[in-house]
């Protein structure tokens, strides 16, 4: 079960402003200058991060400092002296994370980088691992703590891994998600590699040219159903499946045909026992990028085949980019709200789409119907794919009113 | 406790060079480092430079990071040793899971150092993608051609133990039938001074004089590949079977660990002290509590314990080529800080 659900984004914190901006069709990207002398281009940052207790120390990252934000939102109604709670594991994702925090001097001459100012403290947060630890820490649990990078896909699979872990019994309950912050290494990456649209992002337009980046952080909390019982929790949605494969095709390319993709959806929904006529919506990676986009819709032609009319499929990186580590637990976040309000977000800037028959590319207005399952797909560099899938399960305010899904639900 | 994976297959790059299968050398000894322009001597232990093609024949590792290259070197061997013929296996059910402290650094570094040279404007674009911390188990995917669930996970202190059990965690929910399971970290300049400028060093750093006990780590590189199937594939040609494994910030270590033994009385433990001065004593400490005054205890080596979150399966495997494999081992590593890693293993 997903219990909370904590949020920062360009919208702000929580995740009622980012719904309310997605549904009044509020773009956040905007362009951008001052990252670096010679940067020009179109991004979507936070503003007005508050500082968490302690977050001010320089040890954490902007990426940590985000986390620990979006994590204390998770948890806002939780009775956090509990020892439940206090036995919650953490999974965490970040592909910056402390990189932010350093400049290109510490090239030239490490030690004395780390003699300056601040600079060990910064370094030290330098692995994804700080991020898992710095949210842990912040919030006072003891469980597990553990970071994962996977690319883009990042944060989608430290959910999937968390439900692992669930189902393990390693934990009470997990705070899963990711975290990751717009810095001058990531603009430059991406720009050297020709992959940033300087405009706003058009993703699975005919005419799209890259991504945007943004940044943010989302935070899951997820418990077994016998716990969020237990302790008569307010119930969000259900994860009712998760899948991860890799393409094995290219080290940043993803395979053309978008097969390992259309796997990871296939076992998806297996593990959930549902069938492709089933899934209202889906929440795609959808970069914008050349390559990506066209591989992504023919993952969905392949994953959907056989199904009665054309899958509602959508990408919410037009409304505030890229958030990289980041955009797997955004996007689950945003798939939750999606099944929960019943309203599917269109695509921004969509108006000539890949051609892709078995594909209901949602552009336009906000499209308002019921919506028991929804499907967020994440893919990124190095092949990797993970796909989530949310039900309401039947639970609306707090009741357990249903209990139609498969064992390995959570 | 009940085993739901084997260890069928090891392989390593490591300061005793690139092996399949266990271990049989005599301990190592720190090396000047001569990498980078050091103030003085400084020793590590260190990977010598070989050509991976001439382990595996037909890798080309040119532009990777040398942990994507270990990596790849290591898998190969531990798949060999393991006696497994991919073209066999249904590769979308083999999963890749590597723990690593640090990732990609040496690329990490190329970049920034290309930004200091050229300006963020005009970075060189190779280092970027392949920096990535998931680009070495990414490799090894592609290599093998291997398409189930790839993950990189990094966890203060226990990044190997982490890989192990979440590996583990893939076959017991029948999201793979097998995987490769990686834990390690390359030695580059940066990493090493800022051990230094932390004060984690031990003086066998400076001078060339026996590894004191305590006082400091040694830092080390180095990958072992693991191959765990699901138990009762190939049970006979085991080193070891996986039973649980537990990692936590604080709080209940004992209670916690013994509940996971069950009724399993470890006759090893291995302490798997990971680099911080403190750790290596307090691992011992809590073996001791769980597994008694006279419990047999493998204390952690030097060189393993320099590869602080990523030593756990050099630490393993060490153990292993040491001492007589019957009955069950306890893995335990701590943080130093209350943090604490078990793995629990039933050796063949």
């Amino acid at each position: 079960m997903v219990t909370g659900i904590g949020i920062v984004s360009p919208y702000g914190i929580g995740l009622d402003c980012l719904q309310a901006g997605m549904l009044a069709g509020k773009c956040c990207l905007a362009p951008t200058k001052d990252v670096y002398p010679g940067f020009e281009g179109t991004t979507a940052a936070v503003g007005g991060l508050p500082l968490p207790a302690n977050g001010a120390d320089s040890r954490y990252s902007r990426s940590d400092r985000m986390a620990m934000v979006a994590a204390r939102d998770a948890v806002a109604n939780f009775d956090c002296e509990s020892a439940a709670f206090r036995e919650s594991g953490v999974y965490m994702a970040s592909t910056v994370a402390g990189l932010s925090e350093i400049d290109p001097a510490i090239a030239e001459d490490p030690a004395a980088w780390y003699r300056r100012g601040s600079g060990l403290a910064r370094a030290a947060s330098y692995p994804p691992a700080h991020v898992a630890d710095a949210v842990g820490d912040h919030l006072g649990v003891r469980g597990p703590r553990c970071a994962v990078s996977a690319a883009c896909a990042s944060s989608a699979m430290a959910i999937a891994l968390a439900a692992n872990m669930l189902l393990d019994g390693v934990a009470p309950m997990m705070l899963a998600g990711g975290s990751d912050a717009l810095c001058p290494f990531t603009l430059s990456g991406f720009s050297s590699l020709q992959a940033l649209d300087p405009e706003p992002c058009r993703p699975f337009d005919l005419n799209r040219k890259g991504l945007n980046l943004g940044e943010g952080a989302a935070v899951l909390v997820l418990e077994t159903l016998a716990a969020a019982e237990a302790r008569n929790a307010h119930v969000l949605a259900v994860l009712r499946g998760w899948a991860m494969t890799n393409d094995a095709f290219h080290s940043t390319a993803p395979q053309t045909q978008g097969n390992g993709l259309a796997d990871c959806m296939r076992l998806c929904m297996e593990m959930a026992e549902v069938g492709g006529d089933e899934i209202g919506y889906v929440n795609a990676h959808g970069t914008g990028t050349p390559l990506n986009d066209v591989a992504e819709s023919n993952a969905y032609e392949t994953a959907f085949r056989g199904r009665s009319r054309p899958v509602p499929v959508s990408s919410t990186k037009s409304y505030f980019g890229h958030c990289l580590g980041a955009a797997g637990a955004l996007e689950a976040a945003i798939t939750i709200a999606a099944v929960r309000c019943g309203a599917l977000l269109p695509t921004l800037r969509l108006t000539e789409p890949i051609e892709s028959p078995g594909v209901n590319w949602l552009r336009g207005e906000v499209r308002r119907e019921p919506l028991p399952l929804a499907m967020s797909v994440s893919a990124g560099f190095g092949g990797s794919n993970t796909a989530l899938l949310f039900g309401s399960g039947g639970f609306g305010n707090g009741e357990f009113e249903n209990r139609e899904f498969g064992s390995s639900s959570l | 406790m009940t085993a739901n994976s084997a260890i069928t297959g090891i392989g390593s790059v490591s300061p005793y060079g690139p092996l399949a299968g266990l271990i049989s050398q005599c301990a190592v000894e720190p090396e000047s480092i001569t990498a980078w322009k050091t103030a003085g001597l400084r020793r590590a232990f260190l990977v010598k430079p070989f050509r991976p093609a001439d382990v595996v024949p037909g890798l080309k590792t040119r532009r990777l990071d040398r942990l994507s290259a270990w990596a790849l070197v290591a898998s190969s061997l531990a798949i060999q040793d393991a006696g497994i013929d991919l073209g066999q296996l249904d590769r979308s059910r083999v999963a890749v899971v590597l723990g690593t402290g640090f990732g990609c650094a040496e690329l990490t570094e190329s970049f920034f150092q290309s930004a200091a040279v050229n300006g963020w404007s005009g970075t060189d674009p190779s280092p970027f993608p392949e920096g990535l911390a998931n680009a070495p188990a990414s490799h090894v995917a592609l290599w093998h051609g291997l398409r189930g669930p790839n993950i990189t996970v990094g966890s203060t202190g226990f990044a190997g133990e982490s890989a192990l059990i979440q590996a583990a965690s893939l076959l017991r929910h029948g999201q793979a039938d097998l995987a490769i399971v990686l834990a390690g970290d390359t030695l580059t300049r940066a990493v090493y001074e800022w051990y230094e400028a932390a004060g984690l060093l031990s003086p066998a750093c400076y001078n060339a004089e026996p590894l004191p006990e305590g006082g400091g780590f040694v830092p080390s590189e180095g990958l072992v590949a693991l191959v765990l199937e699901a138990a009762g594939r190939q049970d006979a040609r085991a080193y070891a079977h996986f039973s649980s494994g537990r990692c936590a910030t604080g709080g209940k270590a004992v209670e916690t660990i013994r509940a996971m033994l069950g009724d399993s009385v470890p006759s090893l433990t291995i302490c798997a002290g990971n680099g911080a001065p403190c750790a290596s004593s307090s691992t011992i400490a809590l073996a001791r509590e769980i597994a008694g005054p006279s419990a047999d205890m493998v204390p952690a080596e030097a060189v393993a314990a320099g590869l602080a979150d990523a030593g756990a399966f050099l630490h393993l495997i060490l153990a292993l080529s040491r001492r007589p494999r019957s009955g069950h081992a306890l893995l335990l590593g701590t943080s130093g800080d209350g943090g604490f890693a078990a793995l629990l293993l039933e050796l063949s």
